[in-house]
């Protein structure tokens, strides 16, 4: 399995990235962090765009960079293509000139769609004609996409895309991100700094934190790990659950959600008659008193090892203790 | 209604300042966009030299010119026995006076308009394949095309009013180097010639409005078909 070697170090003003990971390169890879963890500076330097002074960058077997060897391929060599923040599209041309921008430069054996297909797949083939200022954000997002995508990548970049979007505009574009890698068997590695977008569509995770890794592996493991945890904000600790499991709103194509250990409920026998629609056995395998005199309760189910916050008085009243079964309730609302 | 004679140093003046203006354009985007580049070796060298017109005196240029480019100059001898091609005194040398006078005009917008330029482009383009060479072409130059534009248009109407090295360089010939400035000037070495200057000076005069006018709507219509 090809992967893409990380290793990059490089200075910026006082802050110093110094990663060194690797990503596989037949899935998603979510880069995690808080603000100023250095993400967006790391996908820069996989892109060529910002000079790594040391460490070396090798997608599957073309190295990229290695300033110990001398070598560097210039952004434009790389084969790898991004999506910005903020789209980025050329103001001079209209929808169909970004596009076709990019057609033009791709490589044709690597091509995996036509502009037109593109057009449609990405819903934007009434927009051709517009100029790119008459765009609303999320239009702009579609057609960043689709042009990063005719220009034939051999691996995508994604920098926080839909940070613009509300809440359901995010998770259609997180699910048609999804679809999309699927379908054109395309290596994308995304940005972002909410980890519900990260459960959502990541299959490998790279948690950052001050310039360097902190945790990285498949999603599962990684973010349940004590070093991933601590990534998160407080409220946002709790484990990542596979999407076939939870009973949920909707129908989605995301690969698992965040369930945050505030909104598990234990309980010590199995609850009836009540609204939430998860309803799980569990079994407590750690409990960690936290700052404040909550208690996190780490506990194994069928699904993997999710968490509860809960009150030392709840605590007592559940006769908590390591092994103990209980039943954990998880409401459907709040994945 | 214009007689022959002022029809004639329009001309002239219009055939002069416009080659000009397509002579010297390519090299002045070509220095603009180095010069808008961030700081390299020798930049402040080339910027001085292209600044040099400006602060020289044009007397002073077209003499320079007459040195190196006259038929006993250096460039001006090769050119001559080479191409039987002579600049001095000539129409084309005319321009070419203009056009060294001109240039750091140009350069000075279409640099600024190169500077304006919002790098990130460039990023993109890059990640879309595009090479140093089709960024320039595909993306610096049409996002400079107002700055472009207006350096064109003003250069434009500077080099109808140039003088001094003209005269120097190409000297004063009717319907070949005797451009508006050069033909108002000659009417005031003749007695009663007053009229006759008044008359090219109000030419000289709506041109350079009309040109200036040019010039903004040019670059008003580029930037609404800019703008992000």
């Amino acid at each position: 399995m090809s992967v893409l070697e990380i290793g990059a170090q490089l200075k910026r003003g006082a802050f110093m990235l110094n990663a060194k990971t690797s990503a596989p390169l037949d899935g998603v890879t979510v880069i995690f962090g808080p603000s100023g963890a250095g993400k967006s500076l790391l996908l820069s330097a996989i892109a060529g765009l910002a000079r790594i002074e040391a460490g070396k960058i090798v997608l599957a077997d073309r190295v990229l960079d290695a300033p110990s060897e001398r070598v560097r391929v210039p952004p434009h060599e790389r084969g790898v293509g991004m999506v910005f923040q903020d789209a980025r599209l050329f103001p001079h041309l209209s929808v169909r000139g970004n596009l076709a921008y990019a057609e033009r430069r791709a490589p044709a054996h690597k091509t995996r769609l036509s502009l037109a297909e593109a057009a449609k797949e990405f819903d934007i083939a009434d927009l051709l004609e517009r100029r790119v200022r008459n765009l609303s954000g999320g239009e702009q997002g579609r057609v960043a996409l689709a042009r990063a995508i005719l220009s034939a990548p051999d691996l995508l970049l994604l920098d926080e895309p839909f940070a613009a979007l509300d809440r359901p505009r995010r998770r259609a574009f997180l699910s048609s991100l999804r679809g999309i890698h699927e379908r054109h068997a395309l290596p994308m590695i995304v940005v972002t700094h909410q980890i519900d977008d990260a459960a959502s569509i990541a299959d490998h995770v790279i948690g950052l934190r001050g310039g360097s890794v902190v945790a990285a592996g498949a999603i599962a493991q990684t973010v349940a790990t004590e070093a991933f945890q601590s990534l998160l904000d407080p409220h946002d600790v709790g484990a990542a659950v596979p999407l076939d499991a939870l009973a949920s709103r909707a129908q989605r194509r995301e690969r698992a959600a965040w369930v945050r250990a505030d909104h598990v409920l234990l309980a010590r026998v199995r609850p009836e008659g009540i609204s939430a629609r998860n309803i799980w056995e569990a079994k407590v395998s750690s409990i960690k008193h936290e700052a404040d005199g909550a208690i996190l309760v780490g506990v194994e189910t069928k699904f993997g090892p999710i968490s509860a916050r809960i009150t030392s008085e709840a605590a007592q009243e559940l006769e908590l203790a390591p092994g103990k079964s209980l039943w954990a309730i998880v409401k459907a609302h709040a994945v | 209604m214009l007689s022959a004679h002022d029809a004639t140093i329009l001309a002239t003046s219009f055939i002069v300042s416009a080659r000009a203006v397509l002579w010297s354009l390519p090299v002045a985007i070509a220095f603009a966009y180095v010069l808008s580049r961030p700081r390299f070796p020798g930049k402040s060298v080339i910027d001085a030299f292209a600044h040099l017109p400006l602060v020289l005196p044009p007397v002073l240029i077209g003499f320079m010119m007459l040195l190196v480019l006259g038929r006993r100059g250096p460039i001006g001898g090769w050119l001559d026995q080479t191409f039987g091609v002579q600049l001095a005194f000539s129409s084309e040398g005319a321009s070419l006076a203009t056009a060294v006078m001109a240039f750091p005009l140009m350069v000075r917008a279409i640099r600024l308009s190169f500077e304006a330029t919002d790098a990130r482009y460039f990023q993109a383009a890059a990640l879309l394949r595009a090479g140093p060479w089709d960024r320039f072409a595909s993306v610096a130059l049409p996002l400079a095309a107002p700055g472009v534009l207006a350096g064109a248009a003003t250069a434009f109407a500077a080099g109808l009013g140039e003088f001094g090295a003209v005269i120097t360089f190409a000297s004063n010939i009717e319907g070949e180097t005797q451009t508006l400035p050069l033909a108002i000037y000659s009417a005031l070495q003749v007695p009663g010639g007053e009229e006759t200057a008044l008359r090219l000076a109000l030419y000289s005069f709506t041109l350079a409005i009309a040109g200036l006018g040019a010039a903004e709507a040019l670059q008003a219509w580029a930037r609404r078909r800019l703008q992000a």
